[in-house]
């Protein structure tokens, strides 16, 4: 359902993109790209939040003519992107919010592999796997 | 209206459109420094009144926009100057005429226009006209300004009467609909009796009323104005119209919250010029206060009484929050119509920046997103890039620098769309350019030589293959050449293996051309762009070391050099060898030119090396060599290389591999150089790894013990400087054999005669080696006779043990001539020594500097005669015996066995004798 997982190391720099079309990938590297720009808006207004109850969860990013961009932010500001194909409407928010959640439980279990080393590109085959099974749920 | 003007911001509901043209042949030089002048009177104190009067000039309007001018005041053309050139009376006519066509076409919402005229003079120019104003040349016009005033003012009374005509308009008159271009078809034949039609009406003359109002200055008036006519078209339904309205309320108010201006650099410029804000909400006060003195023109105007109430309260001002709600509200109303696009679009633009201000990114790029889906008609491809670029500056506003960077890149994109005729390419790359920081790529390598590269390598690189493209087209393959092995570079990591291949293979092609080189490469600024701050900005690579070879990596090992660096010196003129470890990571064979050292603090001569690397090669030593030219402390701090025919520089400092930076060698005055040859052969294996000194040659030699021979040593001076003295020493490295007499002794004399010796020349030295060993213990027989304790214990004592004795020994004869054949290992013994030639002269030698010289040399000695059995025999008294010793002569020589007793016995090679 998702055709486009992406992680982004709190500098902002990928550590892991994934799309499904895998022939015009670079669109995708556009779009999370550009939706940093509202991640980073949206984390900076949720600065004056309280830190504890802060919702993880983005919600919706921004919607292109094709598809939709969610986003979820980590404590520790690393940040998940998901591209969605907009004419999925059977996708709701608590969906969204489910995968989000795998995702980041996924990523835990990366960052608990004491051979990986925080900032570099994640290469797990099981998060892989954990995407891939996120990605051809549905479609 | 089919051109939006993207530069627009909430005041410029304000304003007065005023067009400046030029007519006949004006010069745009001249005619800009006019302009300018013209420009420069923005805002103008009304007299006896204090409200402020704003101008906007334009020197091109299309006219189909001026048509909107009923809808949104602010659109239409109030004044006109014409520029024009006349230098005769004849002329004068016809260049009046001119100005008249040209007031043709704003002729239906002209207040006034001026003529300028420059270069007439006579008759004609002392004439006073209003209309027009005569100049003698373009530098002499000190009263443009003063002209332009009294132009603006005769335009404020047409405006104010406007208004008040409006404003008073009696009931009983019939309001006139007012009506964009593209409504008036639709309200032919309507009933302009029924009261929705006059509701209609009065909505929307009030809703002029209001722009009026704003643009005369009165900005309480006219946010009273546009309540009503809000209040009004809603009843009515008249989407458009409403739309206006609220459009107007939200500029006057963005007016009123920010006097600074939301539209960047018009609005810091007006500012200087307003009073402070506080200031600005008096002034216009006395505006709102006549509106109260003529409490019936409202009444009259058959508009709700009760709306009045609210003239002068501040209340009428929308708050912050409100003004995004109207304008949302407002572009809704215009979404529903196709034909509003331009003003839709416009509308968000100019929400966007109200909202930058107020910063709201968010709601701003909410927007800004519905702007990019308003689909305007057909647009040229200028219009596009235009488009892209404004959306790119507002997403920079709004501080979305990805965003931004993203639609300019699309810009760039534009400007060279397959569908030009004439691709600007230079545009392209300048837009290119700026969004490199929006892809937080800088193009200085150093930022990516510290650790691994980090970003959104896929969007970056692609960003470089298209400035490689856009400036190959530009013309400029030095630009070219530089971001592709920039591209290389900093990319390598995420290249596959086929686009490494393939972007080499175009730097390649770009370098037969253009050979890359070491040089700060400046940006050209496009003559036709407008001046951009940083056009000089140095895009690559600042001179030295700034570039790391961009095909490999380097695990720099300065072989001997690195670890040790003090423990040796460089002779000057001398060729002087630093070895690197070199490694290819590329799929395929790499070639490497020209590569040499750089140096700093001697001069150094380097010589350059070129390699050929095989693909995906291990670590790969390289030798490179030079000659210092003088003395003096050296430092090698990187090296040069030409790949790809690019020509780089390397420092070591900015190697991420390499540890040290630089190593430092002494360079010392020359010295004589020596060679060595001698009469024996070389040795391929060399001495015993813990010899500790290195030695430049090693010879070997074989020798029977007891064996002398000598050793011949040619020193010939191949350097440039006599050699003047020479020491020779020795030293034997295996100590543990018992060793008779000198092994090595040589007669020093004879040589020193020959010097000093010049250079070419040739002495001889002459090493005798004499071998003498012990090898008794070694062999097999006797080890076994000893090997008995109790025999050799007994053996001289008492005799009937011999018989026991010799049956054990004679158990074995055979095997002992088997078993030691000639030069089998175990019998061979190694003795290894090595020669030090201490030699100098020359400069070198005047300070005191020697050079070192070693001949290694590797002696096998084995063993002349075996024993090959030993028996006693019993002898005439008890307490004697006779030793009986098979003896094996096992050299291919004659040779003398000589004991004690003087008997002598004469064996013959391979002779075994007893």
């Amino acid at each position: 359902m998702a055709v486009c997982v992406a992680v982004i190391a709190k500098e902002n720099y990928p550590l892991y993109i994934r799309s499904i079309p895998t022939e015009n990938e670079l669109k995708f590297h556009y779009m999370v790209h550009t939706s940093l720009d509202v991640v980073d808006e949206k984390i900076s207004a949720m600065g004056k939040a309280l830190v504890d109850q802060r919702e993880l969860y983005l919600g919706l990013l921004y919607p292109t003519e094709d598809y939709k961009v969610y986003g979820y932010v980590t404590n520790s500001k690393v940040k998940f992107v998901m591209v969605v194909d907009s004419s999925n409407t059977a996708l709701r928010d608590n969906e969204i919010r489910s995968m989000f959640r795998k995702l980041h439980n996924s990523y835990t279990d990366v960052m608990c592999n004491p051979f990986y080393n925080p900032g570099d590109r994640i290469h797990s085959r099981a998060f892989d796997s954990m995407v891939t099974s996120m990605m051809i749920q549905v479609c | 209206m089919s051109v939006p003007d993207y530069m627009q911001c909430a005041e410029d509901h304000q304003t007065l459109l005023v067009v400046v043209q030029p007519v006949g042949i004006v010069s745009e030089e001249n005619f800009f420094k006019i302009y300018k002048r013209i420009s420069s009177v923005s805002q103008i104190s009304v007299r006896d009144s204090q409200r402020v009067l704003y101008i906007r000039y334009r020197h091109h309007y299309p006219p189909e926009n001026n048509e909107w001018g009923d809808f949104q005041t602010h659109r239409k053309v109030v004044g006109l100057i014409t520029i024009t050139d006349c230098f005769s009376a004849k002329d004068w006519p016809q260049t009046f005429e001119k100005f008249h066509v040209q007031k043709e076409i704003y002729g239906s919402t002209l207040y006034d226009s001026r003529l300028f005229v420059f270069g007439l003079q006579g008759e004609i120019a002392e004439q006073p006209r209003t209309d027009v104003a005569f100049y003698p040349n373009y530098e002499d016009c000190q009263t443009v300004e003063k002209r332009i005033e009294d132009f603006i003012e005769s335009l404020f009374i047409v405006l104010e009467s406007k208004r008040l005509d409006r404003a008073t308009d009696k009931s009983g008159d019939k309001i006139p609909l007012l009506c964009v271009p593209f409504e008036k078809k639709d309200f032919v034949g309507l009933d302009t009796d029924s009261r929705h039609y006059k509701k209609r009406c009065q909505g929307r003359m009030r809703k002029h009323v209001g722009d009026l109002c704003l643009q005369a200055g009165m900005l309480q008036d006219s946010l009273v104005h546009y309540h009503m006519s809000v209040e009004l078209l809603r009843s009515v339904n008249d989407f458009l119209w409403l739309g206006a309205a609220l459009e107007g309320l939200c500029s006057a108010s963005v007016i009123y919250h920010y006097p600074g201006g939301t539209g960047g650099e018009t609005g810091a410029r007006r500012f200087q010029g307003s009073s402070l804000p506080a200031e600005a909400a008096n002034r216009h006060r006395p505006g709102a206060q006549e509106v109260l003195i003529d409490p019936g023109a409202l009444t009259t105007n058959g508009i709700n009484p009760d709306t009045s109430a609210e003239i002068g309260r501040a209340k009428n001002c929308l708050s912050p929050e409100d003004i995004i709600d109207k304008y949302k509200e407002a572009i809704s109303y215009y979404s529903k119509y196709k034909n509003a696009g331009v003003i839709e679009l416009e509308a968000c633009v100019k929400a966007v920046r109200v909202l930058a201000i107020q910063k709201r990114s968010m709601e701003a790029s909410e927007f800004l997103q519905n702007a990019v889906y308003i689909n305007l008609r057909q647009l040229s491809e200028e219009e596009k890039i235009q488009r892209y670029s404004i959306l790119s500056e507002l997403y920079e506003l709004i501080g979305f620098h990805r965003k931004s960077a993203f639609f300019k890149r699309v810009a760039a994109m534009q400007c060279v769309a397959p569908s030009i005729a004439e691709p600007g390419w230079r545009a392209c790359y300048k837009l290119l350019l700026e969004t490199l920081p929006g892809y937080s790529l800088s193009l200085d390598p150093k930022d990516f030589s510290k650790g691994t590269h980090r970003g959104w390598a896929a969007v970056q690189m692609r960003l470089l293959h298209e400035l490689v493209y856009a400036s190959r087209r530009m013309g400029n393959p030095a630009l070219s050449v530089r971001h592709l092995s920039f591209l290389l570079q900093t990319m390598l990591d995420f290249l596959s293996d086929q686009e490494k291949k393939d972007v080499t293979q175009s730097l390649e092609n770009y370098t037969c051309k253009c050979p890359g080189t070491m040089e700060l490469l400046t940006l050209p600024g496009g003559p036709t762009l407008p001046p951009v701050p940083f056009t000089k900005l140095p895009i690559v690579s600042s001179g030295l070391g700034a570039w790391q070879p961009c095909v490999w990596r380097m695990s720099l090992l300065l072989c001997g050099c690195a670890n040790s660096f003090l423990d040796f010196q460089w002779v000057q003129g001398d060729v002087c060898e630093v070895q690197l470890m070199v490694y290819n990571p590329m799929p395929f064979e790499l070639r490497v030119e020209n590569m040499g050292l750089l140096t700093s603090g001697v001069e150094f001569e380097s010589l350059p090396a070129a390699l050929s690397l095989p693909a995906e090669s291990g670590l790969y030593p390289v030798t490179l060599v030079g000659v210092p030219q003088t003395t003096g402390t050296i430092t090698v701090n990187g090296y040069h290389t030409t790949v790809f025919g690019v020509f780089s520089d390397c420092l070591l400092d900015n190697l991420p591999g390499v540890k040290t930076s630089g190593s430092t060698v002494e360079v010392i005055p020359a010295l004589p150089r020596l060679q060595i040859s001698t009469s024996l052969p070389r040795s391929a294996h060399s001495l015993q790894p813990s010899s500790g000194d290195e030695t430049s040659t090693n010879v070997s030699v074989q020798l029977y013990n007891g064996e002398t021979q000598q050793l011949v040593i040619k020193l010939e001076n191949i350097g440039m400087e006599p050699l003047e003295k020479l020491e020779v020493t020795s030293k034997i490295l295996t100590t543990k054999e018992k060793l008779y007499g000198d092994f090595l002794s040589w007669n020093l004399e004879e040589t020193l005669a020959q010097f000093p010796l010049q250079p070419g020349k040739v002495a001889t030295f002459v090493v005798n080696i004499k071998v003498k060993l012990d090898f008794s213990c070694q062999e097999n027989l006797l080890q076994d006779l000893s090997d008995d304790g109790i025999s050799v214990s007994g053996f001289p004592l008492c005799s009937p043990f011999r018989q026991v004795v010799r049956p054990r020994v004679e158990s074995k004869p055979v095997n002992p001539p088997e078993g030691s054949k000639p030069g089998d290992p175990s019998h061979v013994k190694t003795l290894e020594a090595i020669l030090n030639f201490k030699y100098s002269g020359g400069p070198g030698h005047v300070e005191g500097y020697y050079r070192n010289l070693s001949l290694g040399l590797h002696v096998e000695a084995e063993p002349s005669v075996f024993f090959t059995r030993v028996s006693t025999l019993p002898a005439t008294s008890t307490r004697q015996c006779h030793l009986l010793l098979d003896v094996f002569n096992s050299t291919e020589h004659e040779l003398t066995v000589s004991a004690r007793g003087n008997e002598e016995l004469i064996l013959h090679a391979g002779e075994c004798q007893r």
